[in-house]
């Protein structure tokens, strides 16, 4: 656009279907010159009913169905249902179950931040390094094809407990892919606080302050990148997490950098947990080895995906179809907070700072 | 070692004048997850207005339409008890809620998820089919999104809200979706085999002619 001599208001449209978008989200920008006046997001883009279909299949159904509600986060919705069934039905998940459970959840966790983190710096225009995150990536998504068979919906959860198991060979596995994934990681840390074109766009670019995440409720990596210390696996622990050594790490500035810094620190916070999980994984079995019929009655439950909370309502009947399920994701809240980032921000950072949620659309819409 | 407030049950109760049914329990994880019916959904913003004093964050709303309870039956038993008790008064009445709204599979539940320091505590409020629940956004910013999706899904009015628009759903399309039954033929509008090939068969009668 040109600017030749007065700054002028331009309407630029972003989205549906954009080269820095991954997914179909439009956002109607104003500009003044190169710099971001108003914006105003439109969504419905994927929407896909799949609240409406959780009510025609059946409990067991909905738990292959609700994985394929997101891929990255894809373990974290089959596990918040189960949770939700088990609190209904009363069912008490092996202690084995509960650690695999926080297995496949951190192990999720690590390769989410990764590709997230990977996006940032290729949306910096670094491209050489991007190429490399997705190459320390790889070596999680190997980790995760080798364990479970697939390398985004695991299908691991199921009401009960989980679907896998680990031998002593696969830990070992496990524990190798880890120990090159730290490696990286440190490097990478090391990378994005002295790079002076990572530095150079992501400080103090798309800053939500405290009070403005507060006002949004957001939740996850974005909260804590602005100093809302809030992590459900320590406020609200489920599976094992009340008794592993859980950092929270949250930054104050709510720039980019920040919440692409504190998604890097918790990939290290993760592998430690997995290597404790490894270490301390109890014996007996991985599941109740039975499909009960879950009772009539409600539950609320909440855990952490690598996004933030996910939280899930479920309403059961007499019949094996559940009577209402309604989740709501993490980003869900996340998107409002663009509003704050945006404001006054340059054309140019617009495609990175909506990155820096770390946007997920087919879970937002479902 | 519930974080929330050990007063909340008293404080509920006064800004609810109408009537709260509460209840709370505390998992293995100490953990405690409260249940807060509203016999009065005029009293939402009175109460809302309290949680958002105590610093509590709104998670989700959700909004749904209890089926009927089906007849000699005990519905629900776990989470309302009074029910029963209602239903050995006037046996052939439509059932209640305990604030006297119709249970007849038309009216609405919204519940209102907050949370307060890692506790969840679910606001319960009742709506008759036609009625109007008033919004939580200008108190909860977050409240936007979640009040716009349940407009499109369902009937239901939320009054001031300062941006009723759809969220996901096109204009052109009915509201309330999930309160009708649509074909899956007329949802993907292809249409079936039989009405794509009638009217590929009329659109070439038209040509030859």
């Amino acid at each position: 656009m040109s600017t030749h001599n007065v700054p002028e208001t331009f309407s630029i449209p972003v989205g549906p279907l954009h080269v820095a978008l991954e997914e179909p989200m439009y956002f109607k920008i104003d500009v003044q010159g190169e710099t971001v006046s108003h914006i105003d997001i439109n969504a419905g883009h994927a929407h896909r009913g799949i609240e409406y279909l959780t009510t025609k299949r059946t409990m067991y159904q909905n738990v292959v169905l609700t994985e394929r509600i997101c891929s990255l986060c894809s373990n974290s919705h089959p596990q918040t249902f189960a949770m939700a069934a088990e609190k209904i039905a009363g069912i008490e998940v092996p202690e084995r179950g509960i650690y695999l459970r926080t297995v496949a959840d951190e192990m999720k966790r690590v390769t989410s931040h990764l590709f997230n983190v990977a996006l940032l710096v290729h949306l910096v225009g670094y491209e050489t390094y991007f190429m490399h995150m997705m190459q320390v990536r790889e070596i999680g998504q190997d980790m995760l094809e080798s364990i479970f068979g697939n390398r985004q919906d695991i299908g691991a959860m199921c009401i009960g407990g989980v679907r896998y198991d680990l031998d002593d060979k696969s830990i070992a596995y496990i524990k190798g892919a880890l120990d090159k994934i730290e490696a990286e990681t440190k490097d990478i840390i090391k990378t994005f606080k002295t790079n002076g074109s990572i530095l150079r766009r992501t400080k103090g670019v798309g800053v939500l302050t405290h009070a403005d995440a507060i006002t949004c409720g957001v939740v996850g990596p974005v909260a804590r990148a602005s100093g809302v210390d809030y992590d459900v696996r320590r406020e609200a622990p489920y599976a094992a997490y009340d008794r592993l050594p859980l950092i929270v790490h949250s930054l104050t500035d709510g720039d980019v950098w920040s919440r692409a810094m504190v998604r890097l620190e918790e990939i290290l916070t993760s592998i430690d947990l997995l290597r404790v999980c490894l270490r301390d994984l109890p014996g007996g079995p991985v599941n109740i080895n039975d499909r009960p019929d879950i009772p009539p009655g409600q539950a609320v439950t909440r855990s952490e995906a690598p996004r933030g909370e996910v939280i899930y309502y479920l309403r059961t009947n007499d019949t094996p179809q559940p009577e209402r399920v309604k989740w709501r994701v993490p980003t869900f809240m996340n998107w409002d907070s663009l509003r704050f980032m945006l404001q006054d921000a340059k054309v140019a950072d617009i495609a990175m700072i909506v990155n820096s949620i770390d946007p997920c659309l087919s879970c937002t819409e479902r | 070692m519930s974080r929330l407030p050990q007063d909340l049950e008293a404080r509920l109760t006064a800004a609810a004048p109408a009537g709260i049914e509460f209840s709370a329990d505390t998992d293995q994880y100490g953990v405690t997850v409260a249940w807060l019916g509203l016999a009065s959904a005029a009293d939402l913003s009175p109460v809302a207005n309290l949680l958002k004093e105590l610093g509590a964050r709104l998670s989700m709303i959700t909004c749904t339409q209890p089926s009927a309870p089906e007849e000699e039956e005990e519905d629900e038993d776990e989470e309302n008890e009074d029910d029963e008790a209602k239903a050995e008064a006037a046996p052939k009445e439509t059932p209640k809620t305990f604030g006297g709204t119709p249970l007849d599979g038309t009216s609405y539940e919204i519940d209102y998820h907050f949370d307060i320091a890692g506790d969840a505590l679910t606001i319960i409020a009742y709506v008759p089919q036609g009625g109007s629940i008033a919004s939580l956004t200008p108190l909860f910013r977050n409240a936007d999104w979640h009040e716009r999706e349940m407009m499109e899904l369902y009937a239901v009015k939320v009054t001031d809200h300062p941006d009723p628009r759809r969220l996901f759903l096109d204009a052109s399309i009915d509201d309330a979706v999930l309160e009708r039954l649509i074909p899956f033929s007329t949802l993907v509008n292809a249409a079936s085999t039989k009405g794509l090939w009638e009217r590929l068969t009329a659109a070439g009668k038209k040509g030859a002619a």
